[in-house]
């Protein structure tokens, strides 16, 4: 009798034990995640879907790429990713939480732990380089002083610092890059979102540039690019997603 | 942090009304008319109202006394007259008398009536009233009074003119917030457009601002200033046109128009007034302004 309660007692903790162990590597899996996309697909006209059951996981501080030929789909994932455009079915959770669920005026918040690079670069023409970083940390109420001291040193990492009173018009393409990409990172974002950041860019400033997001990468960003660019790819490539007629055709983990 | 938000809104707000300033100056003048309008026929009441004061201040009441009245009545009457906490000066005037001062005020009428054979003047009691004493509520009753003794036959005041004067106040009032009216509707859909058009000519920046992270209540407030400037702005250059007018409008009559003249000038808005047409402009600004944003900015 003593021999089976000891089992008993036994099984009982090593039971405890396991249910313990597994939440924990649930909850630490859950923890790592930053972007997780369920079976998304996206539809914009009939019969023909952007996106067809896209399902991938990227962790926080990965250095990811989206990659694929014109009309893949890439552009449509990143809108739904900061949603610009909501999916026509399936799910997705930023930073653990179901972003499709948050009400439209509540977007803000989601928006404010993104960095948000566009292929045109949106930039507001008729203000100076400086306000156009300054704008984020103005919404956010942030004050002046500390604005003038990020937005200073930012424009230092991206070597802006004497151009940080022109308006954008009088600057190159690459340059304006730049400055689009300051703003995307000058709140200090969990993600930051870059569709074709080097389009139009010659090899060496694309380079310049990824090296930029790589610095920002290893502060604990995670970053996620959509480019069609193989070579950058190749050079600075960790995570890779290819995309084909809207479906994940293959994943790279280098 | 919040303080810093407004200020940054309100900087932005210059920045649109001078961007756009052509669109801007037009909305302003179509303020400005239209609460210049409402000014105009609040100042015309404003004077009826102070005329109808003025003779409320100096109101006579004449109490005609019947034909062989006896003494008693006549004394009667007298004490009545004299005992009213109304009445600041009573005097008794004869038939005679009326007839005199009749023939000195109307020496080209004296030979009518020297012709006439009987004096058609009855003898009356002239009382003038204490300042301020009466209101005209009070003075009517005070007045039927009177009709009620016995020996009156009639009792005349410048009642009907004081009815009068009241009558076009509220006439000249009810003109002006109906012409007003119509027009403060106009400019109200007047900045709605032009709060649309901004808003358009912004929407690629709004865009911007949206997916940098900026909340609803961040955009919509330099457009809200904005409506609210222009209201308030368009409202206050209405007082200001309408304290010109006040001015030159009497140089420009002249005194072609006699009596007339005191009858139509215009007054001056009290405070309370002026208050009021800023305060409807700015609330006519901020509406006009939100309404177009719930319509077309869709946040």
């Amino acid at each position: 009798m003593v021999h089976v309660s000891v089992l008993l007692d036994f099984y009982s903790k090593s039971k405890t034990y396991i249910i313990e162990q597994s939440e924990k590597l649930i909850l630490q899996l859950l923890k790592t995640a930053m972007i997780e996309v369920y079976n998304l697909w996206k539809q914009y006209q009939r019969p023909n879907w952007a996106l067809s059951g896209i399902s991938m996981k990227i962790e926080k501080g990965d250095f990811c790429f989206i990659t694929g030929p014109s009309g893949s789909g890439k552009t449509t994932l990143l809108k739904i990713l900061y949603r610009e455009i909501l999916p026509t079915q399936g799910q997705l959770l930023i930073d653990q939480r179901n972003i499709l669920r948050i009400p439209d005026h509540k977007i803000y918040v989601l928006r404010r732990m993104m960095g948000i690079v566009f292929q045109d670069f949106r930039l507001l023409f008729h203000k100076k380089v400086f306000d156009n970083i300054a704008i984020v940390l103005r919404i956010l109420g942030v004050p002046k002083k500390e604005i003038r001291r990020r937005v200073f040193y930012l424009l230092r990492m991206v070597n802006l610092h004497n151009k940080m009173w022109e308006y954008p018009k009088h600057l190159s393409y690459g340059e304006q890059q730049r400055v689009a990409i300051a703003r995307a990172v000058v709140n200090n974002p969990k993600i930051i979102l870059a569709d074709e950041p080097t389009g139009n860019l010659d090899t060496e400033l694309a380079y310049e540039i990824m090296n930029l997001f790589k610095r920002i990468n290893k502060k604990g960003t995670t970053v996620l690019i959509c480019t069609h660019d193989r070579e950058l790819i190749r050079h600075f490539g960790e995570k890779i997603f290819f995309l084909y007629k809207g479906k994940i055709l293959r994943r790279e983990s280098l | 942090m919040i303080h810093q938000k407004f200020i940054f809104s309100l900087k932005e707000t210059l920045q649109n009304l001078w961007q756009f300033k052509g669109r801007n100056l037009f909305s302003l003048f179509i303020i400005c008319l239209s609460f210049l309008i409402i000014g105009i026929f609040l100042s015309l009441s404003n004077n009826f109202q102070y005329i109808a004061k003025q003779i409320q201040k100096n109101l006579a009441i004449i109490a005609f006394l019947e034909e062989g009245i006896s003494e008693q009545n006549i004394n009667a009457i007298r004490i009545r007259l004299e005992n009213s906490p109304y009445i600041e000066e009573v005097s008794y005037i004869t038939s005679e008398q009326a007839k005199e001062n009749f023939s000195e005020k109307f020496p080209e009428l004296n030979n009518i009536v020297s012709n006439l054979e009987i004096n058609p003047f009855p003898p009356s009691f002239e009382a003038i009233a204490k300042k301020n004493a009466l209101s005209y509520e009070e003075t009517i009753d005070f007045v039927n009074d009177l009709k009620n003794m016995p020996g009156i036959d009639d009792v005349q005041f410048n009642k009907d003119w004081l009815e009068r004067i009241q009558a076009f106040s509220r006439l000249a009032k009810a003109v002006g917030f109906f012409l007003g009216g119509i027009l403060v509707l106009a400019s109200f859909f007047i900045i709605s457009n032009i709060i649309k058009l901004n808003v358009l000519a912004r929407k690629s920046e709004i865009e911007i601002l949206r997916l940098t992270g900026a909340t609803n209540f961040f955009i919509r407030t330099p457009f809200l200033i904005e409506g609210i400037i222009l209201g308030f702005l368009g409202s206050a250059g209405s007082l200001l046109l309408l304290a010109i007018i006040i001015k030159l409008f009497p140089l420009y009559l002249g005194a072609s128009l006699g009596t007339l003249t005191e009858l139509i000038s215009f007054r001056y808005l009290s405070l309370s007034q002026c208050l009021a047409v800023i305060t409807g402009g700015s609330v006519i600004g901020f509406s006009g302004s939100y309404s177009s944003l719930a319509r077309f900015l869709n946040i």
